[in-house]
């Protein structure tokens, strides 16, 4: 077996795990556009595994690229609206920020489409991908801003995400310095980093989220419910 | 290779990593259990108690320290005149800590409670001036009630760091050369000046814990719910 089919293997059996983590944990409703995510790379990885005359080829591999990148836009955007929802003066700055992120990026994916094509791939496909590391920043910048609290498992896919992204910036910087004659070590290379964030991932769903234990006084007003501490204790103890 | 790109990924992926790789999900519950069970006034009172307490006992102290120096006790003229430093570093670090999570909270809020301008004509050490009169000049040209709030939260904690950089220069000379009246009534004018730094951190928490109970019931109890149940 060569290197690139037991990598696909590898890849195969932690997005499955990835997924029976997801369903069992109750992490589904996180972030749904993650789920077709991860079974959109899943079905094209089965598809190149079993059927690689078909599915191996380069108009394919622009298929599924797009459809990844429409899928990684798409998490970033629901992570922000999930995350801001009921932040009403957050979202609003949010909004804005994104609407910015996003603006500039479409701006840009679209000059660079205009000529985009497999031989020239390591051209625009990095902007796309700088596009959604910005996405997934501005949120998570604003959520630290604004202490809004997120889930460890969102926080978790924002987390992998971003170094991923970096690194496969990175690898489409050495083909198009080395040429195709660097393809078969970059298909590589992506699959190990990629395998690398799977189990990050595998450890981020599987891991029980802690539970947070503070008394339900909430709903009271501001004179009825108990102080849970006083704000330099609460800043002592977390800043 | 593409260099602006791989650039702007760096930063990106740097900026996501250091800030996510901080947060503290259980430490921000903690904030919003605070803000949304805040009994307002119980803890203003508490803290008025508090601030009046710390500057009772340096005063206190000050005043031992002047009469030991009158009758002639000079080295214990100098230990109680340190006592009263002590009093003011640990009044200090709170209200340096505190002022840091008021700033924490002024962001968890929609809308701030106005507070008047700031002026540097209540104080007595000259740099306290300046800087009131610095900030208030600010204040002014700022738009935003939140903008200004922190600015206000940003002058106190310059204050504070003065009047101790002040008190500790002045506890120093008065080790020196203990006959001499200026390091003392440099340390006196910055206690008062402490004072009044306090008057105007309890107006600013105030105002804070007025803009946080002003969240409705209902409103309350929906933003707890995402919080924990998302």
């Amino acid at each position: 077996m060569s290197l690139a089919l037991a990598l696909g293997h590898a890849t195969k059996v932690a997005l499955l795990a990835l997924l029976a983590g997801v369903v069992l944990r109750g992490k589904l409703g996180q972030c749904w556009s993650f789920v077709v995510y991860v079974v959109a790379i899943l079905v094209s990885n089965v598809l190149q595994s079993v059927w690689p005359a078909q599915f191996l080829t380069p108009s394919f591999w622009l298929v599924k690229q797009r459809t990844y990148d429409v899928l990684k836009m798409a998490i970033a955007l629901e992570l922000a609206w999930r995350v801001f929802a009921a932040f009403p003066g957050a979202w609003q700055r949010a909004r804005a920020v994104l609407a910015t992120v996003l603006g500039l990026s479409t701006v840009v994916i679209i000059a660079a489409l205009r000529t985009a094509s497999y031989s020239n791939v390591f051209d625009w496909q990095p902007k796309i991908t700088t596009g959604a590391v910005w996405l997934l920043t501005a949120t998570a910048l604003v959520v630290v801003h604004y202490e809004i609290p997120i889930r460890d498992w969102q926080r978790a896919i924002m987390l992998g995400f971003a170094p991923y992204l970096l690194f496969y910036v990175t690898l489409m910087g050495l083909l198009k310095r080395h040429g195709w004659g660097f393809v078969s070590q970059f298909g590589t290379l992506d699959a190990l980093g990629y395998g690398v964030l799977l189990l990050f991932w595998n450890y981020a769903v599987w891991r029980p989220e802690p539970s947070v234990a503070l008394p339900p006084a909430v709903g009271g007003g501001a004179s009825a419910g108990p102080r849970a501490q006083p704000m330099k204790e609460a800043v002592d103890a977390h800043a | 290779m593409p260099m602006l790109e791989l650039t702007l990924c760096t930063v990106g992926c740097a900026a996501l990593c250091y800030t996510l790789g901080r947060y503290n999900r259980a430490a921000t519950i903690a904030r919003w259990h605070f803000i949304l069970n805040l009994p307002a006034r119980r803890a203003l009172a508490a803290l008025r108690s508090q601030m009046e307490l710390d500057a009772a006992l340096a005063r206190q102290a000050l005043d031992a320290a002047d009469r030991a120096l009158q009758t002639g006790r000079t080295k214990e003229a100098i230990d109680v005149l340190r006592a009263a430093l002590g009093v003011l570093e640990d009044a200090s670090a709170d209200r340096l800590t505190r002022l840091r999570g008021m700033r924490v909270y002024s962001r968890m809020v929609r809308a701030i409670q106005p507070l008047p301008p700031p002026t540097g004509a209540v104080y007595r050490l000259r740099r306290l001036r300046v800087l009131g009169s610095v900030t208030g000049f600010g204040y002014r040209l700022l738009v935003g009630g939140a903008e200004r709030f922190r600015l206000w939260l940003t002058m106190l904690g310059f204050g504070v760091k003065i009047v101790l950089h002040g008190a500790r220069n002045s506890t120093a000379a008065a080790a020196q050369a203990p006959r001499a009246r200026r390091p003392w009534r440099q340390f006196e004018d910055g206690l008062s000046d402490f004072e009044t730094l306090d008057a105007s951190h309890l107006t600013a928490f105030e105002a804070l814990s007025a803009s946080l109970a002003a969240i409705d019931s209902s409103r309350r109890v929906r933003v707890w719910d995402s919080i924990v149940n998302p």
